[in-house]
This record gives C-alpha cells, sequence and structure tokens, in this order.
C-alpha cells in the first residue's frame, strides 16, 4: 500500500519534469544555429519556397502559437511531423524506441548479473590473483571506446568464427516476424515465432556484448566494495562466529545486503547506455532510437529533437523510480 | 571433571602491517589461563583494551588477520566425557562445528550483529536448522518459542521483524535468543548491558544466569560493570594489560579484592549508596611484548622495585583466589570506600589523589547555602515536546508538560530508563527542538520566542557534554579548534582565545601537548575531557551533561566523574546532570528529577530521593541497581513488563508495569504532590510503607 502510494507520487512528479523538458528543449531547438527548412530544400530554393515550406510545417507562426500547437498535439498524443522525413514523428518513435531498450535493458541485465557473481566472487578472494584479474579486466573493458570494441568484436564473432550473423539488420526478413512492439526479441515471443527468436537472439549477441563490456567495470566494483564492506561486518562476523555453513552466509547475509547499493548506481549507468547506443547502433547498423535522435539533432529537425529529449527525460524519472523501489526492497531499513 | 572450557597459558601477539607502521605488534594476550564449566557463569573483567575480547575470540577461533596465538584452548565438545580438543589447532570443518555449537558468541552491540537484511526470525531459523539440523517450520515454531524464552512480548510479529525495527534492548535479547539457539556448549556475552538501563541490564543478565542454572551451559560473561558481575557471576577472572591478575569466587574478589588493579577497579564505581568515588590516574599500556615486570607497577600505589623488575607469578589467597602480585591487600576496601581519612592516607596513593578535589559528600549542598537567593538560568515551564512523523498524522510526545527550574550554582540530576525523555530535555533546554507548549527561559530569555541569530547567541549561554565523547569532536580539527570554537561563535579574538583555551584545558587537569591533536588521537578520557572544557570555556550559564561517562571505562569514568564534580563548586553556573545510571547521579548532584515517558514522576533533593523514594517508579529503579555495597536499603520493588510495551495515554503512566496498580491509576492522571522535601506524582504515597510491608512489592 506505501509502495503504491510512493509510486503514484513519484509517476505524478513526472507532469512537472516533463513540463519543464518540454519548454526547455522546444526554446534550445531553435536557438540552436541552423535552419531545417534549408537542410530539406537543397541548394536551388528560392525565399519563395522556402517560405513555403515554413508555412507548411508551421514554424512562419510566432513562437508561443508553435508552442500552443505543440502541446496540444503532446495532449493528444501527437509529436509533430519529421521535417526531414516528413512522416509522423510518433509513428517513427514507435519503431525506434523498441530495438534499443531491447538492447540497453539485454545489455544491462546482463552486466548486472555478471557484476553481482564476479563482484562477489571477488570480494570473497579480496587482494588474490582471481581479484586481481577480475578488476584488471573490468577495467579494460571500461577503458575501451565501444564502437572499437563494437569492430573487433564483428571482426571475430562474425569474419572469423562466423558464429554470429552479419551486423546488419535485427532479425532474418526470412523468419517473417509480425512486429508488435518493435522490441524483435519480444515480439518474437508474442507472436511465437521460435525461427525469428534464435534469429534475433543471434543478431542481438554481440551488440549487447559491447554495451556489456563497457558498462559492467562502474558495477562490479560497486558490487565488489559492497560485499568486502559485508564481509568485513560485525554483522556477517557474527553469523560466521555461530558457524553458519557458507552457502546459508553467502546467499542469506550476503548478497541482498551487498547489493542493496547497485540499483542507484545502475540505474545512472542504464542512462549512460542509452547514450552509448549511439555509436553502437551506428557500428551494427542497428535501426535505432539512437542514430534517429542524432540524425535528428543533426538536422536540426525539431519535432525529433523535442520528442527524444522527451522519451529520454520520461526513462530518466521511470529508471530512477524503479532503482529507488528495488532498492527499498533489497534495503528494509530504506522507507518509501 | 574435565572442565568445559581450559585456556592454558594463551599468549596472542598482533602484528601490525599497517604501511609506516610496519613491524610494530602488540602483547595483546600474555600467559593466560582460565577455565569454564557447565552450568557456571565466569565474569571477564578490566578495562578496554585489556585483552577481554580477544579471549573471546580465541576461543571461537577468530583472531584478527595479523595475530599469533600459542597456548592452548582446549574445549570439551561434551563436557565430563574427557576428551578435550585445542580450538587453535583446529581444521576448517572442526571449527565450522565447534562455532556455534560448541562456543556461541554473543556480540557487543546487537545492532551492529544483527544483519540488517535479514528479518530477526530468519536469523534466529537459519542458527536452528544449522545446529539443531530442524525443518524449517519446527524451526518457526521453536524459534517462536525461544523469543518467547528471553521475554520477548508479542514474538510470533517480531519474528517477522528486521533489526532496525527493534529496540536496544529488545535486539539484545534477539542476539542472545541467536546465541542459546546454536544450542552451545559455552555461551560467551561480550558486554551484553552495556547502554542499557538498569532494568534492562537486569533482565538480561536474568537471562545468562538462567542459560547456566537451567541448560548447564557454561557462561562467559565479558563486562565492565563490576557490579552486576558480583551478582550473576560464580567465579571472576580480571584481567590487566592481557594478563590474568586476579581470578576467584566473583563475589568476594569484588567485595574484598586483593589485587591493587583490581581495588582501583572497584574503587571507581560509582555506589547508589553513595560512596564517593576514587579516580586513579593513568592508563592501561599497551605491550610490545610479554610483560617481564608488573604491568599495572606505574599506577601501584603499593609498587616497589621488586614490582619494577619481576613479573609476579600467580599465588593462591584463598580457596580458589589466585592473585598474581606481590602486595596482595588484605584490609577491606569498604572502610577505604566509604571515604575516611585514615584509611585514605595509609591506602593507596590513589586515595590521596582524591582526596581534597573529590566528591562532596550527599549531604554537600545544604552546608554553604549562599546569603542571596541565587538567579535562575533555566526554567522550563510545562514544556511539551512532539516529533511529528513526516507525512502528518500523529508523532512521537517526548515530554508531556516537564517543568524544571536550575539555579546558579545547582546541579540537577535527570534520571530515567532510555526512552523516557532525558535526551530531548537535554536538546530543548540547549534550544535544539522548539516545545509544542509550554515556556523555556534560558538566562532570562524565552527560548521560543526567538530566532536566527539571537537564537545562536542565546544558544552560546547553554552548552552541551556530549556521550560519545570522540564523535562529538570533529575528526578534522584539533583538540585546540575545538575546545576555541564557542569563543570563535562569541567572536572572542584570536589573541585573547589562547589564554582561555590553555586556562579551561589546565582546570581538566590536561597538559597543553594535547592541543595539536585530533580525535583519533586522543584517549576516550582524554577526549571527554576536551569536550568539558569545550563546554566551559565561554563561561555558560547552563551546562548540559548528557551520559557524559556511559561511553568510558570504569577507571576512567572515576575520573571525570571527578572533574565534573570539581565544577560542582561553580556558583556562576548551573548544571544538569543526565544519566541512567544512577549511582552516578548520587555523587554530586543536588537535586534529582525522576523523568518517565516525557513526565516528572518524583523530584527532590538527592539524598532524599535516594533513601527514601516516594514514587514506585524511583524505586524500582533504584531498587535494581546492581550493587558491590550495600546497594539500595529500603525494601524493593520490580516493574512488571519493559517500558516499550507500557501505554502513556490515559491515567498514570506507570499503571502497566506498576506492582502496586489500582484501577484508580488507571484512569486518573497524576500530578506532582509535595511530600516532605520532595514531590511525587503518585496518590499512593501516604500507604506506600504499608503497601511496601504487605508483600505488595517484588523481590
Amino acid at each position: 500500500m506505501r509502495l503504491l502510494r510512493f509510486v503514484a507520487r513519484r509517476l505524478l512528479l513526472l507532469v512537472p519534469v516533463l513540463l519543464g523538458v518540454v519548454v526547455v528543449t522546444f526554446l534550445l531547438v531553435r536557438v540552436l544555429p541552423g535552419d531545417p527548412i534549408r537542410t530539406i530544400l537543397g541548394p536551388n530554393a528560392t525565399e519563395a519556397d522556402a517560405a513555403a515550406a515554413r508555412a507548411r510545417y508551421g514554424l512562419d507562426q510566432p513562437l508561443w502559437r508553435q508552442f500552443v500547437d505543440y502541446l496540444r498535439g503532446l495532449g493528444t498524443g501527437d509529436l509533430g511531423r519529421s521535417i526531414q522525413s516528413g512522416g509522423s514523428v510518433t509513428s517513427e518513435l514507435a519503431l525506434r524506441v523498441g530495438p534499443t531498450l531491447e538492447l540497453v535493458v539485454l545489455a544491462l541485465a546482463v552486466a548486472l548479473v555478471v557484476a553481482t557473481v564476479l563482484g562477489i566472487w571477488s570480494a570473497r578472494r579480496a587482494h588474490r590473483i582471481g581479484d586481481h584479474s577480475i578488476r584488471v579486466l573490468a577495467l579494460a573493458g571500461n577503458s575501451l571506446p565501444d564502437f572499437w570494441l563494437g569492430l573487433v568484436l564483428i571482426l571475430v564473432g562474425y569474419s572469423v568464427l562466423g558464429w554470429f550473423p552479419a551486423p546488419s539488420g535485427r532479425v532474418d526478413p526470412d523468419t517473417h516476424l509480425t512486429p508488435v512492439t518493435g522490441a524483435d526479441l519480444l515480439d518474437a515471443v508474442l507472436t511465437g515465432n521460435g525461427p525469428a527468436f534464435g534469429s534475433a537472439l543471434g543478431y542481438l549477441a554481440l551488440p549487447v556484448a559491447t554495451l556489456s563490456i563497457v558498462i559492467v567495470a562502474p558495477l562490479l566494483r560497486s558490487v565488489r566494495a559492497s560485499a568486502l564492506e559485508v564481509l568485513r561486518s560485525e554483522a556477517y562476523t557474527a553469523a560466521a562466529a555461530h558457524g553458519l555453513p557458507d552457502r546459508l552466509l553467502r546467499r542469506g547475509y550476503l548478497v541482498r545486503a551487498a547489493l542493496s547499493r547497485l540499483p542507484a548506481l545502475a540505474a545512472l549507468v542504464f542512462g549512460f547506455g542509452i547514450g552509448s547506443t549511439v555509436l553502437v547502433e551506428y557500428v551494427f547498423s542497428w535501426q535505432g532510437f539512437g542514430q534517429w535522435a542524432l540524425r535528428g539533432l543533426l538536422f536540426r529537425d525539431y519535432p525529433v529533437v523535442q520528442a527524444s529529449v522527451l522519451v529520454i527525460a520520461a526513462g530518466y524519472v521511470l529508471v530512477f523510480l524503479v532503482a529507488d523501489v528495488v532498492h527499498a526492497m533489497l534495503d528494509p531499513r530504506v522507507r518509501i | 571433571m574435565t572442565p568445559l572450557l581450559s585456556i592454558e597459558n594463551l599468549s596472542v601477539v598482533i602484528h601490525r602491517s599497517d604501511p609506516g607502521d610496519s613491524g610494530r605488534q602488540i602483547a595483546a594476550l600474555s600467559n593466560v589461563s582460565l577455565d569454564v564449566n557447565a552450568g557456571e557463569v565466569v565474569g571477564l573483567v578490566g578495562e578496554s583494551g585489556g585483552g577481554k575480547s580477544m579471549v573471546a575470540r580465541s576461543i571461537v577461533g577468530l583472531l584478527p588477520p595479523g595475530s599469533r596465538a600459542t597456548g592452548r584452548v582446549l574445549f570439551a565438545a561434551r563436557p565430563g566425557a574427557g576428551e578435550q580438543v585445542d580450538v587453535l589447532t583446529m581444521d576448517r570443518a572442526a571449527l565450522a562445528g565447534h562455532r556455534g555449537r560448541g562456543a556461541a558468541l554473543c556480540f557487543q552491540n546487537p545492532r551492529g550483529a544483527l544483519s540488517p537484511t535479514r528479518t530477526a526470525g530468519r536469523q534466529l531459523t537459519d542458527r536452528l536448522t544449522t545446529h539443531q539440523g530442524m525443518a524449517l517450520g519446527r524451526a518457526r515454531e521453536a524459534a517462536r518459542e525461544l523469543f518467547e524464552q528471553v521475554g520477548i512480548r508479542d514474538p510470533g510479529r517480531r519474528l517477522d521483524a528486521y533489526p532496525h525495527e527493534l529496540s536496544g534492548g529488545m535486539a539484545q535479547r534477539v542476539m542472545i535468543s541467536l546465541a542459546t539457539g546454536c544450542a552451545p556448549g559455552l555461551l560467551i556475552a561480550d558486554e551484553p548491558t552495556t547502554g542499557l538501563d538498569v532494568t534492562l541490564a537486569r533482565e538480561i543478565l536474568r537471562q545468562l544466569r538462567h542459560a547456566a542454572d537451567t541448560d548447564r551451559r557454561g557462561v562467559l560473561l565479558i563486562s565492565h560493570d563490576l557490579a552486576s558481575v558480583a551478582e550473576v557471576c560464580d567465579r571472576v577472572v580480571v584481567l590487566y594489560a592481557g594478563a590474568v591478575v586476579e581470578t576467584g569466587p566473583a563475589g568476594r574478589v569484588l567485595r574484598t579484592p586483593a589485587h591493587p588493579y583490581t581495588r582501583t577497579l572497584v574503587a571507581s564505581v560509582p555506589q547508589v549508596d553513595g560512596h564517593p568515588v576514587v579516580a586513579t590516574p593513568g592508563g592501561m599500556p599497551l605491550l610490545a611484548r610479554a610483560p617481564t615486570a608488573c604491568p599495572f607497577a606505574p599506577r601501584c600505589g603499593h609498587a616497589d622495585d621488586t614490582c619494577r623488575t619481576q613479573h609476579p607469578a600467580t599465588t593462591e589467597w584463598g580457596a580458589g583466589w589466585q592473585v598474581a602480585c606481590y602486595h596482595p591487600q588484605a584490609e577491606n576496601l569498604a572502610g577505604n570506600l566509604a571515604g575516611s581519612p585514615a584509611t585514605q592516607a595509609g591506602g593507596a596513593r590513589t586515595a590521596t589523589q582524591a582526596g581534597p578535589a573529590g566528591p562532596r559528600p550527599p549531604a554537600g549542598p545544604a552546608a554553604p547555602v549562599p546569603a542571596a537567593v541565587p538567579r535562575t538560568v533555566l526554567s522550563v515551564e510545562d514544556a511539551h515536546v512532539v516529533y511529528r512523523s513526516r507525512f502528518g498524522g500523529g508523532g512521537h510526545h517526548a515530554l508531556r508538560g516537564v517543568s524544571l527550574q536550575v539555579a546558579a550554582g545547582e546541579t540537577v540530576g535527570v534520571v530515567g530508563e532510555s526512552g523516557c525523555g532525558k535526551s530531548t530535555l537535554a536538546r530543548l533546554v540547549l534550544g535544539l527542538v522548539r516545545p509544542a507548549a509550554g515556556r523555556v527561559t534560558l538566562a532570562g530569555h524565552d527560548l521560543s520566542r526567538i530566532r536566527g541569530r539571537r537564537l545562536r547567541r542565546l544558544r552560546i549561554r547553554a552548552q552541551l557534554v556530549f556521550q560519545d565523547p570522540i564523535g562529538s569532536l570533529s575528526p578534522r580539527r584539533t583538540a585546540a579548534d575545538a575546545i576555541a570554537e564557542p569563543l570563535r561563535a562569541q567572536g572572542v579574538p584570536a589573541a585573547e582565545r589562547a589564554g582561555r583555551v590553555a586556562a579551561a584545558l589546565a582546570r581538566m587537569g590536561l597538559d597543553e601537548s594535547i592541543l595539536p591533536r585530533r580525535p583519533h588521537e586522543l584517549s576516550g578520557g582524554q577526549a571527554q575531557r576536551v569536550g568539558i572544557a569545550r563546554a566551559l570555556v565561554g563561561g555558560p550559564d547552563l551546562v548540559v551533561f548528557d551520559e557524559p561517562t556511559s561511553a568510558l571505562d570504569v577507571t576512567v569514568q572515576a575520573q571525570i566523574l571527578q572533574v565534573v564534580a570539581e565544577l560542582t563548586g561553580d556558583e556562576s553556573r548551573g548544571r544538569v546532570f543526565i544519566s541512567h545510571d544512577l549511582a552516578t547521579v548520587r555523587g554530586f548532584c543536588d537535586r534529582v528529577v525522576v523523568l518517565y515517558l516525557g513526565r516528572v514522576v518524583e523530584e527532590g533533593p538527592v539524598a532524599e530521593v535516594f533513601s527514601n523514594p516516594r514514587h514506585p517508579y524511583t524505586r524500582a529503579l533504584l531498587s535494581s541497581v546492581p550493587s558491590l555495597g550495600a546497594g539500595f536499603a529500603g525494601p524493593r520493588l520490580e516493574l512488571v513488563r519493559d517500558l516499550e510495551e507500557a501505554d502513556a495515554a490515559t491515567g498514570c503512566p506507570l499503571a502497566a508495569r506498576c506492582p502496586l496498580v489500582t484501577d484508580r491509576c488507571r484512569a486518573e492522571p497524576q500530578e506532582l504532590v509535595g511530600y516532605g522535601a520532595s514531590r511525587a506524582a503518585c496518590w499512593r504515597v501516604p500507604e506506600m510503607p504499608e503497601l511496601l510491608r504487605g508483600g505488595g512489592a517484588g523481590a
């Protein structure tokens, strides 16, 4: 009950946050130098052509008018019309968000599992060879540029070993996957399409690996540090002094206590992961949200930029909400 | 019969491998030998740093990294069977079986030693399934029974509580149930009552005695509370600087100690019957190797050249009573305690130290009555304090109409159990919380009316001495900075500050070499003196001592109490001394106020309240104070429940716990009414003597 109230309150908080984001991005994107109309018209267009195009996108209206129109659209879920492609931003967005979310969520999940297992293993062998090598490896992964790592993984996994499909597309078109959410793996599950599931998994493997390797290091460090703290705590010593078996000590007294600080960091890493997808998607020709948002920004495609910032802001609030809830579930002392 | 545990010549040397400090070693224990039999409670006493916890840790094979143990820690898995195993040579598997099942450690700080992310019930069932081979469902049943045995009410609900939801006393009970849940042959309790108030401490010790008497466990009770040890333990072992200095029957050793160190310890304990404490200067040395001379010699009044060059061997002093001393003392310590000049002069140097500076006798305040009526420095009138919960809806009513006057030159003691509002009262008079109703007047200004800079100015007029001496000093500031802080707040020029800091320091008996040190380089006693110097340096009108000695060792406690007692001669300011230890209040307070659940239940001159308590609560508090001397003389009274179950809503707040309760108590709120020299909030006071004689009282 208390949890529900907390979630409801935080969701209500989403409204003022998003409203602020809308106002700021709406203004900022128009302050940026560059004219979206010129980028679509080409070098030979006349002033009259430009004015006509402006009128078509409503850019000839006074600023407040444009803003009111935009807000009114938002109310009905209409994010406007892309200047670059002329298509509806809402439908383009729906197409793009799924694949990227799938990529980032899977990468974060893999990174969290790896960080938890290795972090705790590492802490229990603190300052021995295994511990040191894991920490060095994690740090190395963290220091590699993601686009380079992606290229190396393609070289090894596709060109040399041939285990994974070519880095173009997200699922084999021959499997006839019916898109539902845009996240191919999820769609394959929803439609019960076995071959598509296998194919999507194959396509996902390398980009997910790339992203996981890049983000695992901070998570692992955090888990290791918390686990060490727990291992040295009086509470753990007391449990050990009462002769509880190793397995019980690990499961009952170490893991949960060691993980309680992870959700907040994972939420931050999630945001970092969204940023990293821009390059990873580029390397793997992943037609995702990152690339779409970047192109929108480069061509000053106002509605696209506004929509992508809005989605990222909402995503952040939601992810931190989830992190807070998970933290409260892990640590009974946290009151929400 | 082979003892359950016999430690033979155990020595532990710890090698420090800190960078910059390499090669340094500490002889934590030197040739310690002691036995614990099944069904016996053995007390292990001494100052901190004396090696008490190290003994406990070596019994469960949990020595700190870098330590090397020699000697033997023999443990009989089945006492009487004659087969003993050395814990120090056990392998991993044997150690796993020994820990918990053989010897279970009951940790000092129960809140820290309970895992915060597992429910209390799960932690107990973990022990039960591991050591008693129970299935989970059966273990939960057994856990409920165990909780009930250690006196936890509503055990079903507490099983699902997380440790942070338990009160201090409750957590300590859970800790004991965890240790007994392992069904150990030997129960080791490491300072189980430190920080608990008298009524709870008594209950916890009763649990330990119970474990020895009914379950035939051996109990090793580590404590610095000598009076409790004397009451509960069969035998006592006194450790000093890692060596056993005296061992024997607990009651006799602690009432008529033979070793000068034990005598020092005993003399440092404040007594509820008003004996002044005798402080011994100096502190325990940290030894690098096993001592070749008597480690206590530098502090000992009887030491001669033999003591300083040779280590005394253990000699028989009485039946089962051994002393490691060349000059064991036979004369009665009680005479010494009474403070008659003759015995003090003939006694140790400690006594002469205490002579002129010693606390004044309880009858003191009557003697130098100032001609004029002293000015009132603090007046609290019918103050209420409510801590609101964060999202509206009720709150915790910490003070419910407290009135208190403190005149200049007067010391007022405030006593009561934890959770009765003592600390809230301190925060109130310092202007740190605002009263929901009522008035607080400090040095003529109404604290609740002013805000901002004027309030901060006024706060300089009242100063607080904290419970945790080291934690209350900023770790980044030197002692000089800390002491000068109130002067800086007053805007005293830097040139003048140094002189006043030096004066305050001299008054505390500290020399200037500690000025550049930071808190972690100070001992507890030094840090507390710095804390007191900081409180005094600005010349406040009121000094509030919030349990200034409860975190300190007995000998250090005696030193600090002496410092505080010296301050009571100061006629220019008033003092409030808060403590849950009634014996400390007795020594030097003029008046005492007894708080219960945010109300004053009794107040009056200290001698009157302590020798003739009117309110049942005061009598119960006095009855539960453990004592090495005669203790509380009058008829005793015992409360029937713990504080947390009591209710303060209607009628007398004590009604739920008072053995003398009637329907009228439950219905009518009680007001303070004058009875002789003191005032009490209980309508049954006139018939009290009869009630107590009539057997309405507990043991």
